[in-house]
């Protein structure tokens, strides 16, 4: 017995590792891929730019690996923002409106209409148009903060309110309109190639930051004694509302960045539909990273490698050729399948299984 | 006096959200009612109810797994489902009952199978029932990736079928205002439920679960089969109410019911049922799915605003209810062990944060309720013509075979358009006129396809209200074969028979656009 564990050490330390099972849940679909979708894994190179599914899955999985990072803080504290998908529209209607207000009027003379489909026309420049759609998702992300922490109202329902409503004011900044975005800068956010996708380098921005804010300063530290016991938490000093605050305003920060790609990518502001049910995949994809829906130790590759599972899912469910509504149903089995790893009473009845095995 | 209100206020604490809820419904219809010549339609009133059978039937069954403290996000996936499952089920010739059965069995086995999962797998109620709603709304376009009608003559039977309200219709010409089958069946299902909630062992269990569910479990209570039965109970009022939804809009389609678990979750916080669980009334739940018709209602009337306040008012009305509510269970929470560890609710801190949050509830409703009055009493909005039915009569007299007046809308138009044998189209507006000519065969294919929709059978009906502010009312006659019909019915209320509408987009095909 003794010598059995001393031989399998290093396994047991591979599979108890928090990256263990995410890892696992994306090499067995791109195993999958890579029986059954022939030329998944080719990668094309033109003009110095990369193309091919691979890069496909990490392009347009930018925006849910942005939600994933800012709800991992947010769930790690204990609690949920289930308003992400509406603050993402709030924040493209807002860059929408600051870019290209014109089309609000009723009648536009050709001369106006003209200047405004002009790549380069933009009623604000780029660096004023991002960083205040940025404010404004963060003061939605606020918002949620103050609910939760201040106001002390459950989580759930305190975010489902900018949930609901948070559509209606998207609507209400454009005033119903989809404002079309001709403004050639602002598309490069997401349609831009530099060697690989635009997006990339904002992932990697985002998460950089947030790695060292968290792991390099006792944020992170707190966030976790926060989610594991608040109360315990504010007995030994620590600000638990603050801290909560500032997970929540960082998750609208989040949503804000991932609505600036997602209206750039489809170049409208489009109130009804842009981050549609993406609150969801932000919320299973850091459930898939193995980061407890109850709080606590979270990890953000693992909720970024959750959220390409869920991406790599998709596009080799397209790439087999699955229609785009039936991919849901795929979709929620691979979450079954993982949160049913993730189960205690599953697990043990696997490893009383192995145990059995070895005895026999 | 001060001190009497304060004493009932105390004693009947827990009604008060209740009280709240209903009374905002009633203040809220009330001044639509007063503005809006049309809401005092009692035919209105019952539109509430008419078009909301299936909302009622799922909260009803949402408001059970919310008040043991869970959640259940699978409700407008089971309703697609069953939807789509049924109308290919009928499709291929099955018995209506049978299929009906077989629904209601697959929301029971689904809903347990959420159930068991959440209870015995220790998997969250959230990702648990996202998971359902995921893998049951994808499942939808495996069956079908288009809209599948339903035909079935039983269908039609309990779609159609009036109940008359006395005092309010005729029973010998049978018009007047009614409810559907459906609509009854909302109420049956409201009652056994308000029955199951407070009278029987398992509705003591379920409101002790949600209040504490370690005490339930030390109690002796049987929890975990409770919580299955629970989720189980949802399962079977999400499939019944997919049931009453293909039966309402004659067809089924996975697109059906997108965001339905908001609404669902939505009426039931506006119906005073504590999120937390614990607290709330099933009959609360009723008033909170009758604001969110008041409040499409007086934005359909008004005409003017737009659709999405009503996502914006329902938000803030949201916030308003659970200000409500977590300020009447602020003491509740007063505990010894949080005063003791100096964590005491900081009531003013809190009573005044909640105020801001009600105050600022309030000016979005109320910026709401001043855009809805100002344009009715400022006539900026155009004067309706009058209603041209005796000319269209006229025209048929004339020779004509159809005529068609559309009345009313955001703009006021009124076109009446005469379809003749020979091909020839004329139209006006009153000021101007339009000709077209089509070839009589055209003419022929058109008639025909009206009278296979079944123009000249009972199944289309007049269902003629008093208009809202940007309905269209509709005026049709039509002479085929030497039968003659006229329909007249506005869009807005859903009411009118399924395949009216296809009556008026095919007229809509041929006629030509006015200038």
């Amino acid at each position: 017995m003794k010598q059995e564990s001393k031989t399998s050490f290093s396994w047991r330390k591979v599979t108890e590792s928090r990256l263990f099972f995410p890892f696992s849940a994306l090499a067995l679909i791109l195993l999958f891929d890579l029986i059954f979708v022939p030329g998944f894994f080719n990668v094309q190179v033109r003009d110095g730019n990369l193309y091919g599914n691979l890069i496909d899955i990490l392009r347009s999985g930018s925006t849910v690996i942005l939600l994933a990072i800012g709800m991992t803080l947010v769930i790690a504290t204990g609690g949920v923002d289930l308003s992400v998908g509406a603050v993402m529209a709030i924040s493209a209607s807002v860059a929408a409106l600051m870019i290209n207000p014109y089309v609000l009027a009723t009648q536009l003379s050709p001369e106006t209409q003209r200047l405004i489909s002009d790549p380069n026309f933009t009623n604000q420049p780029l660096w004023v148009v991002v960083p205040v759609t940025l404010i404004v998702a963060s003061l939605c992300g606020l918002w949620n903060g103050i609910l939760v922490s201040y106001a002390r109202i459950q989580p759930m329902v305190a975010t489902l309110i900018l949930m609901i409503a948070g559509r209606g004011i998207a609507q209400l900044i454009t005033n119903g309109v989809r404002i079309q975005i001709f403004y050639e800068p602002y598309s490069f956010i997401a349609n831009g190639w530099v060697i690989v996708p635009f997006p990339l380098y904002i992932v990697a921005f985002m998460f950089t930051l947030t790695w060292l804010l968290t792991r390099r300063t006792a944020i992170g530290l707190f966030i976790e004694s926060v989610g594991v016991n608040a109360r315990s938490s504010f007995f030994s000093g620590i600000d638990e509302k603050r801290i909560k605050l500032l997970a929540y305003t960082f998750c609208g920060f989040c949503a804000g960045m991932a609505g600036l790609v997602a209206s750039s990518n489809i170049k409208t502001s489009d109130a009804n539909n842009i981050g549609l049910t993406l609150e969801l995949d932000a919320i299973l994809a850091v459930v898939i990273g193995g980061t407890l829906m109850a709080g606590g130790r979270f990890s953000l590759l693992a909720s970024i490698i959750g959220a390409l599972v869920m991406q790599a899912t998709t596009i080799s469910m397209y790439a087999i050729g699955v229609p785009a509504n039936a991919v849901m149903a795929i979709k929620g089995l691979v979450v079954i399948l993982v949160i049913l790893l993730y189960s205690e009473q599953v697990r043990n009845v696997l490893r009383r299984l192995t145990a059995q095995r070895k005895e026999a | 006096m001060k001190h009497k209100i304060g004493a009932f206020v105390s004693t009947n604490r827990r009604f008060i959200p209740l009280f709240a809820t209903a009374l905002l419904f009633f203040i809220a219809y009330g001044v639509g009612a007063g503005f809006f010549q049309g809401m005092r339609d009692p035919q209105i009133f019952l539109n509430l109810f008419r078009t909301a059978p299936f909302l009622i039937i799922a909260a009803v069954g949402g408001t059970f797994v919310i008040l043991t403290g869970g959640i259940d996000l699978s409700v407008g996936g089971v309703i697609a489902l069953t939807t789509v499952a049924s109308a290919a089920l009928l499709r291929a010739g099955w018995d209506p009952w049978i299929v009906m059965l077989l629904m209601l069995t697959m929301g029971v086995a689904l809903g347990a199978t959420m159930g068991w999962f959440i209870t015995y797998l220790k998997v969250q109620p959230f990702i648990a029932t996202l998971a359902a709603l995921w893998v049951t709304r994808g499942l939808c376009f495996f069956i079908s990736d288009d809209s599948i009608s339903i035909d079935h003559p039983t269908y039609k039977l309990l779609s159609q079928t009036k109940i008359l309200i006395p005092g309010l219709s005729d029973p010998a010409t049978k018009e007047g205002d009614f409810i559907s089958l459906l609509v009854v069946l909302a109420f049956v299902v409201l009652a056994m439920a308000m029955y199951v909630a407070h009278y029987t062992p398992f509705g003591r269990a379920v409101y002790a679960i949600g209040g504490n569910e370690q005490s339930a479990r030390l109690m002796g209570l049987p929890v975990d089969r409770t919580k299955v039965l629970v989720y189980t109970l949802s399962g079977f009022c999400s499939a019944l109410a997919g049931i009453t939804l293909s039966i309402y809009v004659g067809s089924g389609h996975g697109l059906y019911a997108m965001g339905f678990e908001l609404t669902v979750i939505a009426a039931i916080v506006m119906g005073g049922t504590m999120l937390t669980g614990g607290a709330g009334y099933i009959f609360g739940t009723l008033f909170g799915v009758l604001i969110l018709g008041v409040t499409q209602t007086l934005i359909q009337f008004n005409g003017q605003l737009s659709s999405w306040w009503t996502n914006i008012v329902v938000g803030a009305l949201t916030l308003v209810f659970i200000g409500v509510q977590s300020f009447l269970a602020a003491p509740k929470s007063r505990r010894p062990s949080d005063q003791m560890a100096g964590l005491m609710l900081r009531r003013n801190r809190k009573s005044l944060l909640m105020g801001a949050g009600t105050v600022l509830a309030m000016i979005v409703l109320g910026a709401f309720l001043f855009r809805m009055i100002i344009p009715s009493t400022e006539s900026t909005a155009c004067t309706l013509k009058p209603f041209r039915q005796d000319q269209a009569a006229s025209l048929i007299q004339g020779g004509a075979v159809i005529a068609y007046e559309r009345h009313g809308g955001p703009a006021c138009i009124d076109e009446l358009y005469a379809i003749y044998p020979d091909g020839r189209i004329k139209g006006d507006d009153g000021d101007r006129t339009v000709e077209k000519q089509a070839t009589p065969a055209e003419v022929e294919t058109l008639l025909s396809g009206i009278q296979n929709l079944g123009w000249f059978t009972e199944d289309i009906y007049s269902t003629w209200h008093t208009p809202c502010g940007q309905c269209y009312t509709y005026y049709i006659s039509v002479s085929h074969d030497g039968q003659q019909k006229t329909v007249q019915a506005v869009d807005g209320g859903t009411d009118a028979p399924s395949d009216y509408w296809q009556v008026v987009s095919l007229i809509n095909g041929l006629i030509p656009r006015l200038p």
